[in-house]
């Protein structure tokens, strides 16, 4: 066994990719000039949609390492038709989550049967301190703008496609 | 005792006198080599207490638990739902392969089975977890032989099948995309067009690191004849996977037992190797990648129609019982031994991770080598920490 044929194929195929990183460019994303799209799918954020979460906290229950934190009273709300009994609404007064401890799991978005959880592929929420990593409903509310449009399913799927809620406009 | 008077055979006897004389004044003393806990050989935290004489190893012992999360623990305090987040962070490279044997067990307790379709894309997921999982250690291999090019390839093949995973589940390196009863959701559009690209890429990272890697006359050198396992001795030490089918062993899960998994619906191989040293625990992983592709390209083209989930209630019981599933994971056999008492959590889950019993050949398999022989074992033995400690 010579010790030149393995060598020699070997130092062809590392020419052959310097020849095409010269020729095409390197395939590395240049990250802070260049920015790369996450699939619409991915897990970045979680965005709160305000007007449909009645703190009904199944969320917080379910999360395995309890980083949802809703605070929430009853109040009541004029009735929908005149002479009928006022409503009562639950309201949220707060909805935190701690993404210091998420787990990016998902199981809050999956199972909030009032689609007020969506996630959103941004990942550009990093801080300088640990305790700001706790995301209030304001600004767990301006994820929201980030929501892309949920995709359409491969062919023999039987799913129904869902949507995103329209925001409203203030 | 019979009096020595042949004169050779006291010739002799002095001779050996005189040898061992001299073998008195250069013996050196035995010297405690400390491989890890933090060495970039060992792939995370494992520590490797080698007994040397001079450059040879005359004992060597792993000590493991750097990493113990106590995930088994964890478990008994988590919901059914909630496990698979958990057990995603075992071996975290092919974190698919982790979820399915556990909801594989919950199913056989509620006696559901999950649809043909959601067999499917579980089965698709499971391969691609294989993909990068073992790309990595192909890449991962040269490195550890002081070959730092393949690694470079290795990431940058990876990450195509990584995006495909991220793009069907969400989550690039935790999916926990498996329900009791289907999958989470159904594949976006064009993501079958996609993958097959991604499978394509892999192929020609094969075909790129058989050249590069397996060609070399110096990587031949330094695996060919190195660190053999019988396979008498490999079963008895419990080994799984690649490192028991690189010694001859014809054993495959994924062929052999194939519960709620759709690898009996294509044409596929077992690849195996008579030699049981390093180089073939690397040839077969190699040809597993190479048998991967295959598989999902034959299930992608095979996709049936119909749902995705079975009907589970929403609120999940697993009736008592106990039950065991092991499946082929990257690694080996992973089996999850799930006891429940009728409740909202399990009562008590039994993790076999493929690593930790992997792991335990090296006192046998690195007694009588040398030092940097070492790391190429270890390195193709193959074991991710988080397996071996869970």
């Amino acid at each position: 066994m010579g010790l030149v044929p393995g060598l020699a194929t070997g130092l062809g195929i590392t020419f052959k990719e310097i020849i095409k990183t010269v020729v095409k460019g390197a395939e590395t994303v240049q990250y802070p000039h260049e920015k790369e799209e996450p699939a619409p799918r991915a897990r970045g954020v979680i965005a709160l949609h305000e007007e449909n979460c009645t703190s009904c906290m199944l969320c917080a229950r379910e999360c395995p390492d309890w980083c949802i934190y809703i605070e929430g009273h009853k109040e009541l709300a004029p009735p929908r038709r005149a002479g009928g009994k006022p409503r009562s609404v639950n309201k949220l007064d707060r909805f935190d989550i701690d993404y210091s401890l998420c787990m990016y799991c998902g199981i809050c978005v999956e199972v909030c049967p009032f689609e007020a959880l969506f996630w959103s592929p941004e990942y550009e929420y990093s801080e300088l301190k640990i305790a700001d990593l706790l995301h209030d409903k304001t600004k767990l509310g301006k994820w929201m703008t980030t929501v892309p449009e949920f995709e359409a399913y491969e062919a023999g799927a039987e799913v129904k496609a869902k949507k995103v809620p329209a925001l409203e406009k203030k | 005792m019979t009096a020595i008077s042949d004169r050779r055979q006291l010739a002799y006897v002095a001779s050996q006198a005189a040898e061992a004389r001299v073998n008195l004044e250069l013996e050196t003393e035995g010297m405690t080599l400390n491989i890890g806990p933090q060495h970039p050989a060992t792939h995370g935290t494992l520590r490797i207490v080698a007994q040397l004489d001079g450059e040879q190893v005359i004992q060597a012992e792993p000590i493991m638990g750097y990493m113990h999360r106590g995930y088994e623990k964890l478990t008994e305090v988590r919901t059914y739902p909630q496990v698979t987040t958990l057990v995603n962070r075992i071996d975290w490279l092919g974190s698919f392969a982790n979820e399915v044997p556990f909801i594989l067990a919950c199913e056989q307790l509620m006696d559901i089975e999950a649809p043909p379709r959601a067999q499917h894309i579980r089965t698709i997921l499971h391969e691609m977890a294989r993909m990068a999982h073992v790309t990595l250690f192909l890449g991962d291999l040269g490195v550890q032989l002081g070959a730092i090019t393949p690694v470079f390839y290795a990431f940058r093949d990876r990450e195509h099948i990584l995006n495909q995973i991220e793009s069907a589940t969400g989550g690039r390196f935790h999916p926990n995309f498996d329900r009791i009863g289907g999958v989470k959701d159904d594949l976006p559009a064009g993501w079958i067009a996609e993958s097959k690209q991604a499978v394509r890429k892999i192929r020609d990272f094969c075909n790129t690191i058989e050249d590069l890697l397996f060609g070399n006359e110096i990587f031949q050198a330094r695996t060919r004849g190195i660190g053999v396992i019988p396979a008498d001795i490999g079963l008895s030490y419990g080994l799984s996977g690649a490192n028991i089918r690189a010694s001859g062993v014809d054993w495959d899960l994924r062929r052999d037992n194939p519960n709620g998994l759709a690898y009996d619906k294509v044409d596929w191989k077992v690849w195996t190797h008579p030699d049981g040293d390093s180089f073939a625990r690397s040839w077969v992983r190699l040809q597993e990648v190479r048998e991967a592709c295959n598989i999902v390209e034959q299930l992608l083209d095979t996709l049936p129609k119909g749902p995705i989930m079975a009907k589970v209630p929403r609120i999940i019981k697993v009736p008592e019982g106990e039950a065991y599933v092991s499946t082929e994971n990257p690694l080996g056999e992973m089996g999850y031994y799930v006891v429940s008492k009728g409740g909202l959590t399990p009562f008590r889950v039994k993790i076999r991770t493929a690593s930790f019993n992997n792991m335990s050949i090296t006192p046998w398999v690195l007694k009588g080598t040398y030092v940097p022989d070492v790391i190429t074992i270890l390195a193709s033995l193959y074991f991710i920490l988080g397996d071996i400690d869970r």
